[in-house]
């Protein structure tokens, strides 16, 4: 067995040519966004000696009048229609906590989870009853945000066919500030997989069911063994999927798809190593960049 | 922080490697981590290291009046405190389970087992005794903090030096170091917690379990025992029902971890003894290794080369003559030229080519040497040849061979030393090593 071993070598800076014509605005605690008062103070700024001073790490963003700066690396904010993928850490009276990579865990409640069948009824004290049978501790699911509470946490809701409990893939977590928002959230890759990009930062990544069961309704796991081709493309994507966040490139679904194609002539394993990863990376980039301009 | 819990795969990975007697550091069933101890500069300042798991022990004395029903005996209090930095669990007001837990079962350990002598530190009865005060802080909590708080506990407290004291009569005089040297607390015995960690219902056991270890664990056993054999304190939970020959085989196991575990007590105070009265250096600056391979930085390691002329030129003196294996540079057009082609080839005068060579060990000699100084544009001129160096200009044009057909030619290099081109592709190298090999 062939073991590969590595010296400790310094760490080269993110490459300046990201190829962006604006250039963004970075700041660090403390530092002054502006000393014009007009502004309205946003989120992760606060007024200090008639200076405007940012309070997190981040990139300034401005819309007309409002100033606020958006940090780099955070916790998962949760905004109303988000995707978030997240597992069950405690199962309460009539809702379950849900652990979303957010300061405080998330709820799911009873009522907004669908039951077996689709049915829309009450529920009664025998489903609290039965609420370990759906979902027990330990469990992955997919659900959108219903509503933020006023202390930040978040409410989810399953009320959808395409959400419920995930069976067999793999998590990648990253940073919730690397998914980009898009319109869509499910994406079914043409190379042989899927994938759930969470915006709280978990990606969920699963092999393509061959047909779409309608009534399941997200609660039975699919438990058969999964094909070793099938596994070799979910590996190999995660592994994108990884070099694309040390480069601090955003997550969607044509940078992953792009990513892939750009790994293919690489072994699985071998784009854990820095060079090839910077190597694909930069080729996704251009390809990005070919088709953007 | 809350806790990230974990994933349901990586706990049954866990139990499973568990159940074929696999642990995920390689480690057997019953083997410990490696334990490091390591002292400060002051007495009773000790870092013990259980594998990642470290704990900051820290005794101090001071005199005060003993207490109303025990007028002849001093006074020990322990605390453990859980630093925010050992895990993102531990926050200021969360950690209350677990502390009080550890705290009790330490107190129990040194302080019911009469391991120090409280006697001893007593000085007026009734009025003033010596108030010996543990502190132990963990750093990093990687599993079984209880074992490595123990360890740093009984470690800090035979380290430690109180002032002396005398009595005469009525008249108390208390000695700061300088005056005299401060005297070692009277410790009978150390007495060392060995946990247990139960899986499935009892059926397996580990010794020594680290964080995710613990995480997927049902109960746990704490011995605590001395070298002796004698044990000082037992507890178990998790509410796992343990039957009697379970707990004699841990005992039985315990005694033997002890063993080892004082063992290396011992010689690690020995040591800091013996380097104390040598008057060598100590301390936790002197414990971190700034050798390694591992460490955080290397510092560039200058390499002398004043004397590589004459090196080189020993070797050209010592060389024997090459063997017949001789390449001369064929010149295609003026300024162009190849330079062997790895087949036993003699072009030209066997004298031409010999000189020729021998050069060009000099130059690879100066060469080697120059990569690792990692000085780029540096140009190289023949050494061991006694005409100047022509110095061309510099560009990055790899490797200049201008020659004169009937001189010796001269041979330029820049640093950037990739094979010869389109001419020779490939065969530089290889010439090179033969005539390394006919050199030597």
């Amino acid at each position: 067995m062939a073991v590969e071993m590595r010296l400790p070598v310094a760490r080269k800076p993110l490459s300046e040519s990201v190829g962006r014509d604006t250039k963004k605005h970075l700041v660090v605690p403390g530092d002054t966004i502006t000393t014009d008062t007009g502004f309205m103070r946003g989120h992760g700024t606060y007024m200090g000696e008639e200076k405007l001073i940012a309070s997190v790490a981040g990139s300034v963003e401005r819309v007309n009048k409002l100033i606020c700066v958006k940090a780099l690396k955070t916790r998962y904010n949760g905004e109303v229609g988000d995707i978030v993928v997240g597992r069950i850490t405690e199962v309460q009276q009539k809702r379950w906590k849900v652990e979303t990579n957010s300061r405080l865990d998330s709820v799911l409640l009873l009522s907004s989870m669908n039951l077996p069948g689709g049915e829309l009824r009450r529920r009664s004290a025998e489903d609290e009853l039965a609420m370990r049978g759906f979902l027990q501790e330990g469990d992955l699911i997919s659900a959108e945000v219903q509503a933020v509470f006023s202390d930040g946490a978040v409410s989810l809701h399953t009320r959808s066919l395409k959400y419920g409990k995930l069976g067999q893939g793999v998590l990648v977590q990253v940073s919730p500030s690397l998914v980009k928002r898009q319109k869509t959230h499910f994406h079914d890759l043409p190379c042989g997989a899927s994938v759930i990009l969470g915006n709280n930062g978990f990606i969920w990544i699963y092999p393509t069911p061959e047909h779409k069961e309608e009534d399941a309704g997200g609660f039975t796991a699919n438990l058969e063994p999964v094909s070793l081709a099938d596994r070799e493309v979910i590996s190999r994507l995660r592994n994108c999927i990884v070099s694309l966040v040390t480069q601090r490139m955003m997550l969607y679904d044509t940078s992953i798809l792009y990513c892939y194609e750009a790994s293919l002539p690489h072994q699985i394993k071998d784009l854990l190593k820095p060079e090839i990863m910077e190597e694909v990376v930069m080729e996704t980039r251009q390809r990005l960049l070919e088709q953007e301009g | 922080m809350k806790e990230t819990p974990l994933s349901n795969c990586e706990r049954r990975f866990l139990l499973r490697a568990i159940e074929e007697k696999k642990r995920l550091d390689g480690r057997q069933t019953y083997d410990y981590r490696n334990i490091k101890i390591s002292f400060g500069t002051d007495y009773g300042c000790c870092i013990v290291e259980l594998g990642k798991t470290r704990v900051l022990g820290q005794v101090s004395c001071e005199l005060v009046s003993p207490k109303l029903n025990r007028a002849t005996e001093g006074i020990l209090f322990f605390n453990l405190e859980l630093s925010q930095m050992a895990a993102p669990a531990f926050e200021p007001g969360r950690q209350s389970d677990l502390l009080v837990k550890l705290n009790r079962l330490l107190e129990r350990c040194l302080r019911n087992s009469k391991c120090i002598d409280t006697e001893s530190l007593c000085v007026v009865a009734g009025e003033k005794v010596w108030q010996i005060r543990v502190d132990l802080h963990l750093l990093n909590h990687d599993g079984n903090i209880i074992d490595a708080a123990s360890i740093a506990a009984i470690v800090a407290l035979c380290h430690f030096r109180r002032p002396d004291v005398s009595v005469q009569g009525d008249e108390v005089t208390l000695y700061t170091p300088e005056e005299r040297d401060p005297v070692p607390l009277s410790i009978h015995h150390m007495p060392i917690c060995v946990s247990f960690a139960f899986f499935q219902q009892g059926t397996y056991l580990l010794v020594d379990p680290n964080e995710r270890e613990e995480r997927v664990m049902d109960g746990l056993l704490v011995i605590a025992m001395n070298k002796h054999r004698e044990i000082c304190t037992i507890q178990s939970s998790g509410g796992i029902m343990l039957l009697k020959d379970q707990v004699l085989r841990c005992s039985k196991i315990a005694g033997v971890k002890v063993l080892e575990i004082t063992e290396l007590i011992q010689k690690a105070l020995e040591n800091d003894q013996k380097v104390r009265k040598e008057g060598g250096k100590f301390g936790f600056a002197e414990s971190i290794a700034s050798q390694r391979i591992t460490a955080f930085k290397m510092e560039k390691a200058p390499i002398d080369t004043s004397d590589v002329e004459e090196k080189a030129e020993e070797i050209i003196a010592e060389a024997e003559p090459p063997s017949e294996v001789v390449s001369n540079p064929v010149l295609w057009t003026p300024g162009t030229a190849q330079i062997g082609e790895g087949i036993e080839n003699s072009w030209g005068d066997l004298e031409d080519s010999e000189k020729e060579e021998e050069d060009e060990d000099g130059t690879d000699e100066a060469i080697i040497l120059d990569s690792l100084k990692m000085d780029t544009g540096v140009e190289v001129s023949n050494i061991g040849s006694q005409d100047a160096p022509i110095v061309l200009s510099d560009s990055e044009e790899e490797e200049m061979i201008i020659l004169e057909p009937d001189k010796n030619p001269k041979k330029i290099r820049t640093q950037t030393i990739s094979a010869k081109q389109e001419k020779a592709p490939s065969k530089k190298p290889v010439k090179k090593r033969k005539k390394k090999r006919a050199a030597n």
